[in-house]
């Protein structure tokens, strides 16, 4: 039985419902020494700010029980960079791109997603709305339903492409939030982030990250991001694209049962270089030996 | 690769010997291998180990490892016959004299493995080395005569109990003129020798160590700053090796 993976994500056209998460990937050119891109069903690639950023002090990653802590604060060449550089060579690499976006400001949001869009490089936007707002003393963008919802009505007046608003999961009620994305003209949704975590050293006894804190992923979160798809698209009608914590084909389907249309492949990669490719290997055979046809038959199956 | 032998060196560093496919032609001194830690369900990240040692015509690879935590003391439990999966060669490593003259290597601690390998061919090359290494005590020394092999080694213990005490900047005379220096061991060690040799017009390489995610240069987890502090550089992908002019040690 042949499967067919192919999603659309409203206007965004995929063969296969698998990409590798932002900044978990960087823009793609250390995983091609591995495997050919265009495998992927599309490259989310590394946040990027209008200006360079450096990032925080190292250590900025840490293992945790089946789950790793970053602090990484966003390093990225910056947007010019990004435009000549990395947009250019990854485009020639017959994959859609989706170019993830982040800023201290709204204005910054706004001129780096003009510019993506006016390049012709990618194919959709990622809003990273897990940045602290300068502008509201760094309460991050994405907790608060009203400033998010502002966010995504400027954004949206700007950007020409299918705009997705990655949502992060350390809120009260993650529904509220993709309402207020969905409301400010968001496509789709992208969910999870990740959990703010802490690793003290015993010996030291301090943090170990120099951040203090940093985000948690890998197969901890999992349950938690299953949930909040769940609960998700139990509210919104927008296509989701969902992660955290896939490492399997098996994963890749849990996700879509609860509601995603999508998926997202981070720390994985990092275990394992061939995990992408892997994972869509293996969502089609379990498709086959379910005998699935479609991925939408079985998306939201446990809603 | 297979398992083929892991012995205790000190009371918590180990060599292991592994043997099978691996891109041995492709190795230069001072890269690394990236060995995931069991099947990576309980340990996402693998763990950066220099290579200490790579024969080509034998088919074998030896990473010496201090145990440290959890990943580690996995890696000491293997057995021969077992097998672990190892990513790499990675990085870059040390670049080979830019001239002629007597070098200088450096090594400190857990430091000291990758510049076995790269003493092992320049070595080869007929290329004269003074070799000092440094460790906390006796009990810490290990390789002392694989090296003597190679060159004129000095020994400095933190507290004296073997060779020279104190540290290796205070064994290195002014008499020699090294035409290169390559070094691996604690930040401060580096930044000491860094400092002995201002003013020469010797040239330093030195080797970065930092807690790593993927390895591969894609995440951007394991970075140092470049000399003016205007951008970032990869330890894993740019480095581990760097001219110590090239970062901001």
């Amino acid at each position: 039985m042949s499967v067919d993976l192919r999603v659309n994500l409203g206007s965004l056209s995929l063969k296969n419902p698998v990409m590798p998460a932002s900044g978990c990937f960087g823009f793609g050119r250390e995983y091609s020494e591995y495997y050919s891109l265009s495998a992927l069903g599309a490259v989310v690639v590394k946040a990027t700010t209008l200006h360079p950023r450096l990032g925080n002090p190292t250590p900025r990653v840490s293992e945790v029980t089946s789950g790793m802590l970053n602090a990484i604060g966003l390093a990225n060449p910056g947007l010019e960079n990004v435009l000549s550089e990395e947009l250019p060579w990854l485009a020639r690499q017959d994959v859609p791109i989706i170019v993830n976006v982040a800023g201290d400001t709204m204005d910054d949001y706004c001129q780096v997603v003009d510019r993506i869009c006016q390049s012709g490089l990618a194919h959709a936007i990622e809003l990273n709305v897990s940045c602290p707002n300068v502008q509201l003393g760094g309460l991050a963008f994405g907790v608060e339903a009203a400033v998010l919802r502002n966010l995504v009505e400027a954004v949206r007046t700007v950007c020409t492409l299918p705009l997705f608003v990655k949502l992060s999961p350390n809120v009260t009620r993650i529904q509220d939030l993709a309402i207020a994305a969905a409301s400010g003209g968001a496509d789709g949704l992208s969910l999870i982030n990740t959990l703010i975590g802490m690793k003290i050293d015993l010996n030291t006894r301090r943090p170990v990250l120099a951040n203090r804190t940093g985000g948690l992923s890998g197969r901890a979160i999992k349950p938690v991001a299953v949930r909040m798809v769940h609960d998700v698209a139990k509210e919104v009608r927008l296509p989701i694209i969902g992660m955290g914590g896939i490492y399997t084909g098996h994963d890749a389907a849990e996700f879509v049962m609860a509601g995603a249309w999508a998926v997202e492949v981070g720390t994985a990669n990092f275990t394992d270089p061939y995990a992408c490719p892997r994972i869509i290997e293996e969502l089609r055979s379990f498709m086959e030996a379910e005998g699935i046809k479609n991925i939408e038959e079985i998306r939201g199956s446990a809603l | 690769m297979l398992v083929q032998g892991n012995r205790r060196l000190t009371s918590d560093i180990w060599v292991l010997d592994l043997v099978g496919e691996f891109p041995y032609d492709k190795v230069t001194p001072g890269q690394f291998v990236h060995v995931l830690i069991g099947d990576g369900t309980a340990h996402p990240l693998r763990r950066p180990i220099s290579i200490a040692s790579c024969d080509p015509v034998g088919k074998t690879l030896s990473l010496v490892y201090r145990v440290v935590g959890d990943g580690t003391k996995w890696m000491r439990e293997r057995r021969p016959g077992e097998t672990i999966d190892v990513l790499g060669p990675l990085g870059h490593g040390f670049p080979a004299p830019q001239r002629p003259g007597p070098v200088l290597i450096v090594g400190g601690g857990v430091g000291v493995p990758p510049l076995y390998q790269l003493a092992k061919v320049l070595h080869a090359q007929n290329v004269e080395l003074d070799i000092v290494l440094g460790f906390k005590d006796h009990g810490d020394v290990f390789w002392a005569d694989e090296f003597g092999k190679l060159g004129h080694v000095t020994i400095c213990t933190e507290d004296g109990s073997v060779g020279r005490p104190g540290f290796v900047t205070e064994a290195l005379g002014d008499d020699r003129d090294w035409a290169t220096l390559y070094s691996c061991g604690p930040r401060s060690m580096l930044k000491a020798l860094k400092t002995h040799f201002q003013g020469t017009d010797i040239q330093g390489y030195v080797s970065l160590e930092e807690r790593m995610a993927c390895g591969i240069g894609a995440c951007w987890g394991c970075t140092c700053e470049n000399a003016d502090q205007s951008e970032a550089r990869r330890i894993c992908k740019d480095g581990p090796v760097f001219s110590w002019e090239e970062i901001q040690l």
